[in-house]
């Protein structure tokens, strides 16, 4: 190849063999810059389920255009989402820490899942919870009414408590004229205070009173009363079970965010020291 | 999937697609699991033969249901048990709220079924419903602005362009689940029975055909038949008929008939054909009740309709439900005129689709059942009338007089606190309480735990009243509210009535029984005072009570003393008895008068109660009819 002598006396020049390095450093520059752009990609998995959810929504599978514009769709998403956390807005975004640390809390009850309680621990929960078990308190009663609708119902009522058989003094009644087992709480509500308190405190066997309601007034026999009381261990196993666990998974979370503590110092201003987990 | 991908949306999808997976692998209502605490089969401790009184509210919606969610309730189907319980629950507006009057016996959440839980999706960050265009302009916590969302959701369910989001059936499946964990973790058979229920929200053009849904048991389809399928109740029994042959025990409860614009009780089917006795079967076999009293006004009957019952005027509202729109067809919108529609239906076609006893409930969107005692009313629809000032109680502004009247009164000023569920049930069970409902051995009260019994024979021992066991005497000789007469053989029936008080509510003013027949093709209706209180006697020339002379200060809402009965109670026979017109006989009894919900507002405000409002209202119950048949 010969050059005219110009032009060879052009590349024995400094500055030029200077500049074509330059051109060539940059090309190469550029291809390698391009080949380190970041890559959104969906793959194939995210493809699929990208169709099944429309199609669990639509009830239908989409067509070509509205798979186009979904994917669309989450392409910008994704671009979008890429650019805030490269600028480092998910740095101070309330929602976003929010559902992090969410996802984490789940995550956690996965790596240790609660296991089902033993006949053992069911048992100490049912001991040591006893307050949450409680039948209340019953009473078997029989009772005699006179309305106050008529005159002188106090004193009949009085009146009955030496009859042979008070039982057959007295008038028919709306509400039962004998209670077997019956909740004193309810009790309380359908004739009021003082005549629930007689049933929970009238000697047994007895007839006594009268007694005022919100009715009229009553004599009363309790034949029988029952204490509130710890249901029975069988009666209660599955609410048991489900208090155990939930408090399982409770203490649970919080061990590991005890461990979480430790591997972190804790700084809140103006505190010497912020509170405790 | 990128590790590197968005995390919350692919998180999202993940569990929607989870929760479809769950939605889907559920097929069968055998796949829903049974309580664990169903009973056996001995009776629990409540168990009287001759039935006790159950008060309930089968008519409660929660955070769940889309408009309560918008009104800015958050309290979930386990709170509005807990409320029905007696304990103490949060209200929209920053308050407590508690029953005054005791627990409940029984409760269903009922919420809408269209949408059902969508709200509270749309309202959480980062879900994929939270971000449709819109959506957040739902929320606020400003009443006028709820209202304005509301009306504006509203108008996209009419237009149905409710985003699809909306519709999306694992959010649903998920608040259904919700739902069935609620009804079952608080059944305790003999102390407290749940039904799993939704509201079927059908309201073409506004004119309100809703209805509730409410289950035997804890067997129940893996989603609700919603009004978005169809809007044509027919639909609705055709599918419970079809759940029905696959085991799932179901009724239907059709209320606010008064919104219907007379549209509940028409004479035609909904799709505008003629109906027939498949159609009147299949209608009565799937509606055996209505709730004929809540808070958005009372169903019994209309002014117009009953211009001879002067206790018809009842907490009537004249709205449509969900908006100002005016009610302008009363006949086929209350159920007294409904009651003899089916006479007459049942006389000149062969066929009767409105045989129905009667309950009542709240509609309460603050999950607060039984919410309906005047002196402890918050009202229904969360933060919009929350406060008396929200509900046309108490002047606006801070004002102390009426004076000038309000521009603008609020809708909820003419809300009513009324409606509560009674049934006479064995035990407090859902088997028993549901087979009540089934034989509408049911009753209804504007509030108060009144307690109504009925009965009708031919052949009832004459010293029935003063007996001890005049309740075992009425079932053996008789048939209870909700059931039918044998024909006549000449000789006129009999009626036990006996009511009794609330024991925290006022005290009886009179028994009324009111009739309907059919005279020469014509239907006929009558109020019969047959029991007065204070030992007065019904006049034979009024047919009336005399007046009782009780009265209320409205100074302190205190009652005059010394006037009404603890029980009222009577065997009355029917005096224009004809034994070949068909007729129904129901009891209505009337408390006296005390202080409406509204005065008692102004009475903590210190101010005049509205004058554009009853100071007082009678406080009533219902029980449900006894037929008499000549043909039967």
């Amino acid at each position: 190849m010969t050059l005219p002598p110009v032009a060879r006396a052009i590349l024995r020049e400094p500055l030029t063999q200077f500049l074509l390095i330059g051109l060539v450093l940059f090309a190469v520059a550029s291809v390698a810059r391009d080949l380190r752009r970041p890559v959104v990609r969906i793959d194939e998995a995210e493809l699929h389920q990208l169709v099944a959810y429309w199609e669990a929504q639509a009830q239908r599978p989409p067509t070509a255009t509205e798979l186009q514009a979904m994917l669309r769709e989450r392409i910008d998403e994704e671009l979008l989402a890429r650019e805030a956390v490269r600028l480092g807005l998910d740095r101070e975004d309330l929602i976003i820490r929010r559902r992090l640390a969410q996802k984490m809390a789940f995550a956690s009850e996965d790596l240790e899942p609660v296991p089902e309680p033993s006949e053992a621990d069911l048992r100490a929960w049912y001991a040591t919870h006893a307050v949450d078990h409680v039948a209340p308190a019953t009473a078997t009663f029989r009772h005699v009414f006179f309305s106050s609708d008529a005159e002188g119902a106090e004193i009949r009522a009085r009146a009955a408590l030496s009859l042979p058989r008070p039982a057959e003094a007295g008038q028919p009644f709306v509400l039962p004229l004998s209670y077997v087992g019956a909740a004193v709480r309810d009790i309380e509500r359908d004739y009021g205070p003082a005549f629930s308190r007689q049933v929970e405190t009238a000697p047994e066997g007895r007839w006594i009173g009268p007694v005022k309601s919100a009715y009229g007034w009553h004599i009363l026999r309790v034949e029988r009363r029952v204490p509130a009381a710890a249901m029975p261990f069988e009666s209660v196993r599955s609410d048991l079970a489900d208090a155990w666990k939930a408090d399982r998974r409770t203490q649970a979370n919080q061990a590991f965010i005890r461990k979480l503590r430790a591997r972190y110092r804790v700084e809140v201003a103006g505190m010497a020291k912020p509170p405790a987990t | 999937m990128r590790v590197n991908g968005n995390l919350a949306v692919s998180a999202i999808a993940g569990v929607s697609l989870v929760a479809i997976a769950v939605a889907l692998s559920v097929s069968g209502p055998a796949a829903v699991a049974s309580s664990p605490k169903t009973p056996a089969a001995e009776h629990t401790s409540g168990y009287n033969p001759e039935r006790n009184a159950y008060f309930g509210d089968l008519h409660v919606h929660t955070k769940l249901s889309f408009d309560a969610y918008i009104f800015n309730v958050r309290a979930s189907p386990d709170d509005a048990y807990r409320f029905a319980k007696g304990e103490t629950i949060g209200h929209a507006s920053g308050f407590d709220i508690r029953l005054a009057g005791g627990p409940l016996d029984f409760a269903a959440v009922t919420d809408h079924s269209e949408f059902i839980g969508a709200m509270e999706q749309a309202n959480t960050p980062g879900t994929a419903i939270s971000k449709v265009p819109g959506v957040s302009a739902l929320f606020s916590s400003d009443p006028a602005e709820i209202g304005k969302a509301f009306a504006k959701f509203l108008g996209t369910i009419r237009d149905d362009t409710t985003p699809k989001e909306f519709k999306d059936p694992a959010i649903h499946a998920r608040a259904w689940k919700e739902i069935r964990e609620a009804a079952a973790r608080n059944y305790a058979p003999g102390r407290f029975t749940t039904f799993v229920g939704y509201e079927f929200t059908s309201a073409p053009d506004g004119r309100n055909l809703h209805r509730n849904v409410i289950f035997k048991s804890a067997d129940v389809p893996d989603l609700p038949y919603s009004s978005r399928e169809s809007a044509d109740p027919e639909e609705l029994w055709k599918r419970m008929e079809t759940w029905r042959a696959k085991g799932v025990e179901a009724l239907a409860i059709p209320h606010n008939s008064n919104g219907s614009d007379g549209t509940m009780f028409e004479t035609t089917r909904f799709n505008g054909a003629p109906m027939d006795r498949v159609y009147a079967d299949l209608r009565r076999r799937n509606e055996p009740l209505v709730e004929i009293t809540q808070i958005k006004g009372t169903s019994e009957t209309h002014p117009s309709l009953s211009p001879n019952d002067e206790w018809a005027g009842f907490e009537i509202f004249e709205s449509y439900i969900g908006s100002n729109k005016a009610v302008t067809k009363f006949a086929g919108g209350y159920v007294r005129d409904a009651l003899k529609t089916g006479l007459l239906l049942q006389e000149k076609k062969g066929f009767n689709p409105y045989r129905f006893g009667f309950i009542g409930s709240s509609d309460t969107h603050n999950a607060a059942p039984g919410s309906v005692e005047e002196r402890n009313y918050v009202s229904k629809v969360g933060r919009s009338d929350g406060l008396p000032v929200l509900r046309g109680s108490v002047p606006q502004g801070g004002a102390r007089t009426w004076d000038p009247a309000p521009k603008d009164p609020p809708r909820f000023q003419n809300w009513g606190a009324s409606g509560l569920a009674g049934v006479w049930a064995e035990e407090n069970t859902r088997e028993s309480i549901y087979d009540a409902l089934r034989r509408r051995e049911t009753f209804a009260t504007s509030g108060p735990r009144m307690r109504v019994r009925f009965f009708a024979s031919y052949d009832f021992p004459s010293d029935l009243l003063t007996r001890s066991d005049t309740v075992r005497q009425a079932y053996a000789h008789g048939v209870p509210m909700g059931g039918d007469l044998m024909k006549s053989r000449g000789k006129a029936p009999s009626f036990l009535v006996w009511g009794l008080r609330d024991p925290n509510g006022g005290y009886l003013q009179r028994a009324q029984i009111v009739k309907g027949w059919i005279e020469n093709g014509v239907a006929r209706e009558k109020v019969y005072d047959v029991a007065c209180s204070d030992r007065l006697a019904v006049n034979s020339q009024t047919g009336r009570c005399p007046d009782n002379g009780a009265t209320v200060d409205l100074a302190t809402c205190a009652p005059s003393r010394f006037q009404g009965d603890v029980e009222l109670r009577t065997v009355w026979t029917d005096p224009n008895f004809d034994a070949r017109q068909r007729a129904f006989y129901y009891v209505r009894v009337l408390e006296n008068p005390s202080c409406r919900w509204s005065t008692w507002d102004a009475l903590r405000n210190g101010t005049p109660p509205n004058p554009a409002l009853s100071p007082t209202v009678m406080e009533r119950a219902w029980s449900s009819p006894i037929w008499y048949d000549p043909k039967a």
